[in-house]
């Protein structure tokens, strides 16, 4: 649509010409990411938090598995930084442990979530025709289905998945619905891809499909990847924090975010650092991937805000 | 426009029943009510189990396309969705359920709806100002928040403000009061069970249509009708107010269909967390109890939810934009 | 500003904004505008000046990023607030900058209005044009009764030339076709009956036919209301027959303003010169190559140092390096009048004869080795045979019923001999890049025959025949940024067709840097990304492109109507070279007739799937028999005040009908100015037979018409005197 901002485009487009002032898009990207305060807090967040996920158990003597008889649900003190809880056990052992599931399953759910509804949205795009339309059908009746439901099911049932680790089985039911949302906006963007006349050139060429859709068509919805990706992380550990405090996501004995917040909600008068640190750490988390993913999108998305933002701040400074 | 409803409905029917359908295989593969049995005492015998199942139309020794045909059979036949292991028939308490769901819900969808439109009109029209980052700001941090946490704070919340008035005002759980007396004491009773989990529901509902709200209107404050408007002499508010915001409505409206479903889905954390006997929680005890009947039901509710949702968001494009009106 | 001493007193206190002739409308004092973009402070608009005087037409004229646009955006304050404007607006006296925008709205709208480029997206959707156009009066006429504001808008719409208006306001916009929404633009800009109205190119987004009738309908608006015009546009044709006074933009810059006929006939700026020089015209044949103004305009984000337009002129000297030269009064020469002024130091080298192709260095008409041999004797490179193709019009959701049929393409004949340029011409939706992508598609089950080198489409099955014929064709897209994946470099660009020819690498570097020098790019570009070249240099990338695996023909969609003026004659001289050069064919579509008859040798004119004229350019542009092809030709307004004045023009009425099921005799009968004058035995003829296309006299052109060069209804001729 153009507006009323259309004179700066037709002059931007007018200079494009003119060489010292061009610069490469990717370098574009990297540059307006950068100039996101905020999206380098989130990241910088998100990476001391995965190390401690990896690392943390350095920082205390203790492990999730051992008990220590004389510190029983004690408040943080020198000999546990984040104190015990009321079986004795180290909650900065617990912690470390439950973050890095979290993370584990974020990433697991987001990176394939993504796999999956890339390809199943280039192929939808693609073929087109009766394969889109019934292709379609099923990603609309997957939608309706309540995922919860089947999240509940799955992992209460004593079927034959009842053999896989809890988080395991909880990271192959959040994919099962994670993925609906993203596929459909694939489909779209190839779609309308597919109609660009660099794609057209290419057929006309006589370049196999294969072809057209790797060199063409993937890299052109990368960014809309790459968003997807954090965004699908932030889904996964929020859905596992809610279904596991509930009572209905991860189990004993694997830990999680989810499960020592849900674990602690009996008791947060009397053993308020139990509810609140998880909690904390899991805000830090899903709040650095929120950032992350703020900044990426205003970096991609050339007319988006951040612009604007800067020409306001300029304005006033030129005045 | 009727004739367009019939067939979106026709449609929405098919996909019913598929997801339903898909929701039995998986509930009778994964649930067995016959492993809870056996922690009973006395111990049943494994046929004792079998037999009583049988009655129940629950029987365990036969396949799932089976069961699944025997199952079908019943609610095209006699509207009957089969019983619990327990012997309950689902029909009999799944209206108790809806009503109270919908008792629930009813309230804070309309909320969620008009404050979240409001205050994303309100918010866009102050881009980049205090009281949109504000706004905007807050709807961002709800959406990091796990609905059950955010339900449980507020819970705590309110737990704070008794304790600090030394008095009950606030119910935290629970429908109402057993044995209250009819009139303005069991209308003050409703009032304090209602408050909190509305309010709690409600605040942290409308982050989504909040933030979709400024996202269209943005899109389209610069739109070359508005700036056509503008020319003919209306201001750029007033421009802003009488087209922009019309058209700015056509893709909330839209997206009303897939938000339905996630306040039915919010509302199974809601009923877990405010202890309100609703669908979702009857849904998740069924699920613990091995009931694939009651998950199965419940299930097919919360399609035809979605359905009615997806209806109602067509109902409401046409009703909005004449481009699919004349088709 | 000026220090000019040649000014008068007066002439210079007005020019410092402190006094405007008293009569005119809106006057424009020293307006500079400026943005913050992503690289800095761009200086959109620098000092731009002008009087309009009542019932008069300012036309404005300049590329994109002339700053044409900003400027009337400025006069009517619908900037965003970010932008920094200084200067003077004035209307009838009254300061029009730095009013609040609920001050400046008793302006808008009633003392002056605007009509906007793309009639689709300025109407909103979801209200009727009633309601639109009611709008606009209530706002301005809070006291006028309901009935009146109703009976006010039905003559509007019927002003503008809208059937059935009263029917038509309760329509929505979307029930509108582009050029009735247009028409609906302008009912809304005249309902308070403006001093001054202002045109953004309100025709660029439309079909010359329409175009045609929307300018008959701004000018009757004009008419009607007494308001001066401020028409802004790129088209030096469509100002012609309008505008009184000319003020030619470049750089945010005016350069050259006076009248009309200052500007067509006695250019002193050599922007102005090569502009008018690098318009191809309709109304003359080809002979003579079109003069390519070399270069882009200047970055507006860096500060101006000489004369803005130095880069790009042939006449340069160091002189025109040191400072931005003033516009200056032309030294009065007889014919001239006094309000003709130029930015140029070198406007008195320019009289009135000055040679455009000369000063330009505008290269000769390339020659190609085919000129000399008969058509006949040339072999055919495509031939189609009969093709169809029909889409089927469905009802229904779950079981489709077909309801109709559109014949986008309905039997189409046409071969293309060696050497020589075939253009298919028609308003949007007659079929042209249907035909285009039947031909590239390569459909087995295609209706009819495509032949490309000797190979028929039927036969072609297999891969290998399949990318034989593919080498022989190649394509050149209409938008030239839109044709190059932006991910990758010129030299991917380039090595995609190569690649997949299976070429070794060595060769492919060679083979690319021979395609670079061929289109006239520099060769050490080949590793910047599309986004690093301008309009015009991506297209020549798209040429080089379909060049790069030595093809026979080159079909080119609308290859130059996404560029700029100035640098359409480059790209246009450019493929003539080729063709000369390289013994191509081109198999062009294109909407804009003057480019086609430049360039092509055979033009075949199509109208709903059908050819309903074809032959060589000469014979159907001088002598067109249809009546469609002379009211095409009759829609386009020649660069040429004079003559664009006095001559006649055939406005045909309504849009293009849809191509459902098309009646059975002539389908232009509709619409066909000669139908409408026939007495009524003889238009039974065209209700009931289908003209066949055949030529009257051996040699000339074929057509389908049972009353060639009938006359003309008298509804549907106008004349301006």
């Amino acid at each position: 649509m153009t507006n009323i901002i259309d004179p700066i485009a037709e002059i931007d487009e007018a200079r494009v010409g003119d060489q010292d002032v061009v610069i490469g898009k990717s370098r574009i990207i990297f540059r307006r990411f950068m100039r996101n305060r905020t999206a380098v807090a989130g990241l910088f967040i998100f990476l001391a938090l995965f190390l401690f996920s990896i690392f943390g158990g350095f920082l205390t003597s203790w492990d999730k598995d051992t008990l220590d008889p004389l510190n029983i649900g004690m408040p943080p003190s020198p000999d546990h930084l984040l104190g015990t809880t009321q079986a004795g056990i180290d909650l900065m052992a617990l912690i470390v442990d439950g973050t890095r599931t979290s993370i584990l399953i974020g990433l697991i759910v987001g990176g394939v979530s993504v796999l999956i509804s890339a390809v199943y949205g280039c192929t939808m795009a693609f073929f087109g025709g009766k394969v889109d339309a019934t292709m379609l059908f099923i990603l609309e009746a997957l939608i309706m289905m309540p995922a919860i439901l089947v999240v509940a099911v799955a992992t209460s049932g004593s079927g034959g998945l009842k053999d896989l680790p809890s988080w395991l089985l909880l990271v192959v039911v959040l994919l099962f619905f994670s993925w609906m949302g993203t596929a459909r906006l694939v489909r779209s963007l190839s779609m309308s891809l597919m109609q660009r006349d660099y794609v057209k050139a290419a057929k006309y060429m006589g370049v196999p499909s294969r072809r057209i859709v790797w060199r063409h068509l993937v890299p052109n919805i990368g960014s809309l990847l790459v968003l997807d990706f954090t965004r699908g992380i932030t889904g996964a550990i929020l859905a596992e924090v809610a279904f596991s405090f509930i009572g209905i996501g991860i189990k004993l004995p694997d830990v999680s975010l989810g499960v020592l917040i849900g674990q602690a909600t009996g008791q947060v008068s009397s053993f308020p650092w139990m509810f609140w640190v998880p909690l904390t750490v899991m805000f830090l988390l899903t709040g650095s991937l929120a950032m992350m993913n703020d900044g990426l999108r205003d970096a991609f998305d050339p007319s988006s805000s951040s612009i604007g933002r800067a020409k306001t701040k300029t304005a006033k400074a030129a005045k | 426009m009727l004739k367009y409803l019939m067939k979106r409905s026709g449609i929405y029917l098919i996909m019913i029943f598929l997801t339903t359908s898909a929701g039995y295989f998986l509930a009778v593969s994964s649930l067995k009510p016959a492993v809870l049995e056996q922690e009973k005492i006395p111990r049943p015998t494994p046929e004792q189990v079998a037999a009583s199942f049988r009655g129940l139309g629950l029987d365990p020794e036969l396949n799932p396309w089976e069961r699944y045909v025997q199952w079908l059979g019943g609610i095209v036949t006699r509207w009957d969705w089969g019983r619990s292991p327990n012997g309950a028939f689902v029909n009999a308490e799944f209206a108790d359920r809806v009503m109270v769901s919908t008792r629930l819900f009813i309230a804070s969808i309309i909320l969620t709806l008009v404050i979240g439109v409001a205050l994303g009109v309100y918010s866009a029209a102050r881009q980049y100002k205090v009281q949109d980052r504000v706004i905007t700001s807050y709807s961002y941090l709800v959406h990091i928040l796990p609905a059950p946490i955010a339900y449980f704070l507020v819970q705590l919340g309110a737990i704070g403000i008794n304790e600090a008035v030394g008095q009950r005002i606030f119910f935290v759980t629970g429908i109402s009061t057993p044995g209250i007396e009819p009139g303005w004491p069991a209308f003050v009773d409703l009032v304090a069970h209602y408050a909190v989990p509305t309010f709690a529901m409600t605040i942290f509902g409308w982050a989504g249509y909040q933030i979709a709200q400024r996202q269209y209107l943005l899109d389209n404050v610069n739109a070359d009708f508005v700036r056509t408007a503008r020319a003919k002499g209306l201001t750029r508010n007033q421009a802003i107010r009488k087209h922009a915001l019309r058209v700015s409505f056509i893709p909330v409206a839209q997206s009303i269909a897939f938000t339905i479903p996630a306040i039915f889905t919010g509302g199974f954390f809601a009923e877990a967390i405010f202890a309100w006997p609703g669908i979702g929680l009857w849904s998740i005890q069924a699920i613990s109890l091995q009931d694939v009947n009651v998950a199965t039901a419940t299930l097919a509710y919360g399609s035809v939810i979605f359905a009615i949702g997806a209806i109602l968001a067509d109902f409401a494009t046409t009703l909005v934009d004449p481009r699919v009106r004349v088709q | 500003m000026s220090t000019n001493t040649s000014q008068t007193p007066a002439e210079r206190l007005r020019d410092a904004g402190l006094y405007a002739p008293g009569d005119a409308v809106l006057s424009v004092r020293d307006l500079n505008v400026r943005f913050n973009s992503e690289n800095g402070v761009v200086h959109a608009v620098r000092g731009v000046d002008f009087d309009l005087m009542p019932g008069k037409t300012l036309g404005i004229v300049g590329e994109s990023g002339s700053g044409k646009s900003v400027t009337s955006m400025a006069v009517m304050g619908l900037l965003p607030e970010t932008a920094d404007i200084t200067g003077s607006v004035r209307f009838k006296g009254k300061e029009l900058l730095g009013l609040s925008d609920k001050a400046m709205c008793k302006h808008r709208g009633s003392d002056i209005a605007m009509v906007f480029q793309d009639p689709l997206s300025s109407l909103t959707p979801v209200y009727t044009v009633g309601h639109q156009i009611i709008e606009a009066l209530t706002v301005h006429n809070p006291t006028m009764s309901k009935q009146a504001k109703e009976a006010r808008a039905v003559d509007l719409l019927r002003m503008v030339g809208i059937p059935s208006p009263k029917d038509r306001l309760k329509a929505f916009p979307h029930e509108f076709s582009g050029g009735m929404r247009q028409r609906v633009m302008i009912a809304i800009a005249i309902a308070n009956d403006p001093r001054v109205l202002i045109a953004d190119e309100p025709t660029t987004a439309l079909d010359v036919t329409i175009q045609a009738q929307v300018l008959e309908v701004l000018h009757t608006a004009q008419e009607e209301t007494g308001a001066a015009v401020v028409m802004i546009t790129h088209d030096l044709g469509v100002v012609a027959g309008m505008a009184d006074d000319i003020m030619v933009m470049y750089a945010g810059k005016p350069v050259e303003t006076g009248t009309v006929e200052d500007i067509y006939y006695n250019p002193r700026m050599p922007y102005t010169l090569g502009l008018l020089g690098a318009v191809p015209r309709v109304d003359t044949s080809g002979k003579q190559s079109l003069v390519p103004i070399e270069g882009t305009p200047p970055n507006l984000a860096l500060p101006v140092t000489g004369c803005s337009f130095a880069a790009r002129c042939p006449m340069v000297s160091d002189a025109c390096l040191h400072g931005e030269p003033e516009l200056f009064p032309v030294p009065g020469v007889e014919g001239q009048t006094l309000g003709h002024k130029a930015a140029c130091i070198k406007a008195d080298q320019l009289s009135g004869d000055a040679d455009a192709h000369k000063i330009f260095q505008a290269p000769p008409k390339p020659v190609s080795k085919f000129d000399g041999v008969a058509r006949a004797e040339r072999a055919k490179v495509l031939e189609l045979k009969d093709v169809k193709k029909h889409f089927p019009l469905l009802k229904g959701a779950l079981i489709k019923r077909r309801i109709g049929t559109v014949k986008a393409v309905d039997g189409l004949s046409f071969d293309i001999r060696e050497g020589e340029c075939v253009s298919i011409v028609g308003e949007s939706g007659c079929g042209k890049t249907t035909t285009l992508l039947e031909i590239m598609e390569f459909h087995p089950d295609q209706v009819g025959e495509v032949v490309i080198g000797g190979v028929s489409n039927k036969v072609a099955t297999d891969h290998k025949t399949k990318m034989a014929m593919r080498k022989e064709m190649q394509m050149v897209f209409q938008d030239p940024t839109g044709a190059l994946d932006p991910r990758f470099t010129v030299y991917e660009v380039l090595a995609e067709p190569l690649e997949n020819l299976g070429m070794p690498k060595a060769a492919i570097k060679k083979r690319i840097m021979e395609l670079m020098k061929l289109v006239g790019l520099q060769p050490d570009h080949v590793n910047r990304f599309p986004n690093q070249f301008s309009g015009g240099q991506r297209q020549r990338i798209g040429i080089a492109r379909a060049l790069a695996v030595n093809p026979k023909l080159v079909v080119l969609d609308e290859p130059v109507s996404a560029l700029d003026v100035s640098v359409q004659a480059g790209v246009i001289n450019l493929l003539d070279k080729l063709r000369a050069e390289l013994g191509l064919s081109y198999l062009m579509v294109a909407h804009d007739l003057s480019v086609v008859r430049h360039i092509s040798d055979r033009v075949a004119v199509m109208y709903l799937g059908k050819i309903v004229e074809t032959g060589d350019v000469d014979d159907v542009f001088d002598h067109p028999r249809h009546p469609y092809t002379r009211a095409l030709l009759s829609a386009i307004p020649v660069p040429d005040p004079a003559l664009e004045r006095t001559r006649e023009r055939i406005i045909l009425q309504g849009d293009l009908p849809s191509p459902l099921d098309a009646p059975k005799g002539c389908n232009f009968a509709t619409r066909c100015p000669v139908f409408a004058a026939l007495p009524a035995a003889k238009q039974e003829k065209c209700l009931t037979l289908e003209p066949p296309l055949a030529s009257e006299k051996e040699g000339t052109q074929d057509f389908a018409c049972f009353f060639p060069d009938g006359e003309i209804d008298s509804d549907m001729l106008v004349v301006h005197a």
